[in-house]
């Protein structure tokens, strides 16, 4: 019956279509045990390709005794900044659209489709998008607004300012161990620098020159509000960034973030002359800075947040109100500050990971797991541990960008007096005081009084998020905290 | 607490916070929570195979309620006036008799017979062509009401499908000819499943003569 294109159509039509798939439950758990175990495994073999392709680039280097090599900073280069930061930055463009569609009971995107056959009538997650949003960046037209076009150069050297900081950051974190790899010691970082993180400040502060650029070389007054108001967010949080970090320096001793990862874990002399994990704090909690430095990491997250323009604090974009100061910019140029938005997020992450996380560090069982595979053999036992630290590196980072993506949906904007009135009344003191308790209890008791501080300050932190009081507090309570209620956000909505 | 009874605040009035929502950090861990609840539900659920979404529940099953439309679409409420067919008899030719009824009363004239002729049958005439060019159709039902023969339905069950191109909306006899066969007392019994079976029967068990009924 059906034989003309139009009777094809109209069979087609007359009655709902089933579900492309009928899953059933089994098939369902089978699907996801699968795709997890996929995608970790995934990253596992990634983490052992990037040791091993920096090992490669490594075997030029003169010295085989010690990491940091030219040919090594450019293998890492290409895989650390090139590959891992850049494909995460990319992807990341589609996770916050997909991650924020779930979190919102939504599909999100999935209409783009790849024109290859057997995959051409499927979503695969929303991934076509990514190619589609490219290639509309790079060949859409240029274009420059006249007043632009009067300081042409410091239009365009905007975005570039935005953007190239945000990948150098990358530079000094460690991804992986100092560690021999077939007879040559590599670590998975850039450059090895002795002022370590202040580095990221210096950098940090490159970036705001910028997004200040951007707005002001504009001749647009939003751009320009936008720009202004990124330019006070960044000098602001900065002063906290920094801050934050004093108690972390006190802690370690140090301002290189490798030296940093080393102390939150158990060294490989300690594990080899066959005892434990010497580090563990109170024996059983990993010397992470987060549990020797709560409040420092807390504050450093909102600030970091902050400084790379996450929303809530995304007062300087606001699409909703003044779109922000790229808003002349359109093609690639455009593109390079959306991009940039989501380097910085996984460069952060990385930072975090590897102050207060642990970085490369496998909690607890790295020890056992250190022996078992210098059991298997003798010589790339340590490699293969390499390997197992790198994926956890990596992993950590994922979390904590997850976490970032939760935190943009779970708060509201902040208003720009509230950004500014959180930054220098709340956590400029806060930090303060943080350094000076911080340094206090650390001539007084070294690193394991700072690790009693760190507890006492997480069951205080679980003790306002989880056991305050529920009901109003008596009227003559808000007046006696008014200060207080001033400085948070949350008391003025 | 409420959130509308600071409505009549004055705009500089502070809130009536507790202690705990005033931390703000209570209030955000909350939220997160909401989130990432959310966000595992529905990243670990399946879709259940029914389509009717909103009553989607039990275990496993996620919470997103979209539904992917060219892919799937929810079932019509019955009597929803959808696409027209033209209804078979039970020889599977149409009831229609190309009366022009239905064309005549088309406000939007989208209906277009040519009409032919059987020989030496109870119903004489039949459509030769019966197009129907959905991009022009209101949908009004009054074709289905100006039927003397009940010929054209509209209970598909469906509207007219979405095409690239215009000559692919006119639907001709062959693609509206489709659904459930129908008969009435009315027609003529050499047209009627039903009674012909019956008149093969002997006069003691209900069988009858055929021809003596209809017209």
């Amino acid at each position: 019956m059906a034989t003309t294109p139009t009777a094809r159509l109209a069979s087609k039509d007359f009655a709902p279509a089933p579900l492309p798939v009928n899953y059933t439950q089994s098939r369902w758990i089978g699907g996801q045990i699968v795709s997890w175990l996929a995608f970790f495994g995934f990253l596992f073999v990634f983490s052992a390709v990037v040791l091993g392709v920096v090992r490669l680039c490594a075997s030029f280097d003169e010295n085989k005794l010690k990491a940091g090599g030219l040919g090594e900073s450019i293998g890492n280069i290409l895989l650390l900044v090139l590959v891992f930061v850049m494909i995460t930055a990319t992807l990341l463009t589609m996770a916050d659209r997909k991650w924020s569609a779930l979190m919102q009971d939504r599909v999100g995107p999935n209409r783009a489709r790849l024109p290859i056959p057997g995959l051409s009538n499927r979503p695969l997650a929303g991934l076509p998008h990514i190619v589609a949003d490219v290639l509309k960046m790079l060949f859409k037209e240029d274009f420059i607004s006249a007043g632009a076009a009067k300081e042409k150069l410091l239009f365009n050297l905007g975005p570039l300012l935005s953007f190239g900081p945000a990948f150098m950051l990358f530079a000094i974190v460690p991804v992986g161990p100092e560690v021999k790899v077939f007879g040559k010691v590599i670590a998975l970082q850039v450059a090895h620098l002795d002022w370590g993180i202040l580095y990221v400040f210096g950098l940090a502060g490159i970036g705001v020159f910028g997004t200040a650029l951007a707005g002001w070389a504009s001749d647009n007054k939003f751009a320009l509000l936008g720009g202004l108001r990124a330019s006070a967010q960044l000098v602001s949080y900065e002063v906290t960034l920094g801050l934050t970090l004093v108690g972390t320096f006190i802690a370690f001793g140090t301002l290189r973030l490798d030296e940093m990862t080393v102390l939150q874990g158990a060294t490989e002399q300690a594990w080899r002359a066959g005892g434990g994990d010497p580090t563990l704090l109170f024996g059983w909690l990993p010397a992470w800075g987060i549990f020797l430095q709560p409040l420092g990491c807390v504050l450093f997250i909102v600030a970091a947040m902050a400084e790379i323009k996450r929303p809530p604090f995304d007062t300087p974009e606001g699409e909703s109100e003044i779109i922000g100061y790229f808003v002349e910019y359109s093609g690639l140029k455009s593109g390079l500050f959306l991009i940039a938005e989501y380097v910085e997020t996984v460069v952060v992450c990385g930072i975090i990971t590897a102050m207060f996380f642990g970085g490369w560090h496998l909690p607890w069982i790295e020890p056992a797991l250190g022996r078992a595979l210098l059991d298997l053999s003798r010589e790339h036992g340590l490699a293969l541990l390499a390997v197992f630290q790198v994926f956890a590196f990596v992993v950590k980072t994922l979390a904590l960008i997850w976490v970032f993506f939760i935190i943009r949906w779970a708060f509201p904007r902040f208003r720009y007096d509230q950004v500014m009135r959180l930054g220098w009344k709340m956590m400029l003191p806060v930090s303060l005081a943080n350094v000076v308790v911080s340094a206090g209890v650390f001539l007084w008791g070294g690193r394991p009084a700072m690790a009693v501080l760190g507890l006492v300050e997480l069951l205080a932190l679980g003790f306002f998020v989880f056991f305050t009081d529920k009901s109003p507090v008596a009227h003559a309570a808000v007046g006696h905290g008014h200060d207080d209620a001033h400085a948070a956000p949350a008391a003025s909505h | 607490m409420d959130p509308h009874d600071h409505g009549h605040a004055a705009p500089d009035a502070k809130p009536d916070l507790s202690l705990g929502e005033r931390f703000y950090l209570r209030e955000a861990f909350k939220g997160m929570a909401v989130l990432s609840a959310h966000f595992w539900k529905n990243l670990l659920g399946f879709r259940a195979a029914d389509v009717e979404v909103m009553d989607r529940k039990g275990p496993g099953v996620n919470m997103v309620n979209t539904i992917n439309y060219p892919e799937e679409h929810p079932k019509y409420p019955p009597g929803y006036r959808g696409m027209h067919r033209l209804v078979p008899r039970v020889d599977g030719r149409p009831r229609c008799v190309a009366c022009y009824l239905c064309a005549t009363a088309c406000p939007a004239q989208c209906i277009y017979i040519e009409a032919g002729e059987y020989e030496g049958e109870a119903i004489e005439k039949y459509p030769i062509r019966f197009e129907i060019d959905e991009l022009r159709c209101i949908v009004c039902g009054f074709c289905v009401e100006a039927c003397p023969k009940d010929a054209i339905r509209m209970d598909t069950g469906s509207h007219a499908p979405a095409v690239l191109s215009r000559p692919l909306a006119v639907f001709d006899k062959s693609a509206l000819l489709k659904g459930p066969a129908v008969e009435h007392a009315s027609d003529p019994i050499t047209y009627r499943a039903e009674l012909k079976t019956m008149a093969a029967l002997p006069p003691e068990q209900g069988g009858r003569k055929p021809g003596g009924r209809g017209h």
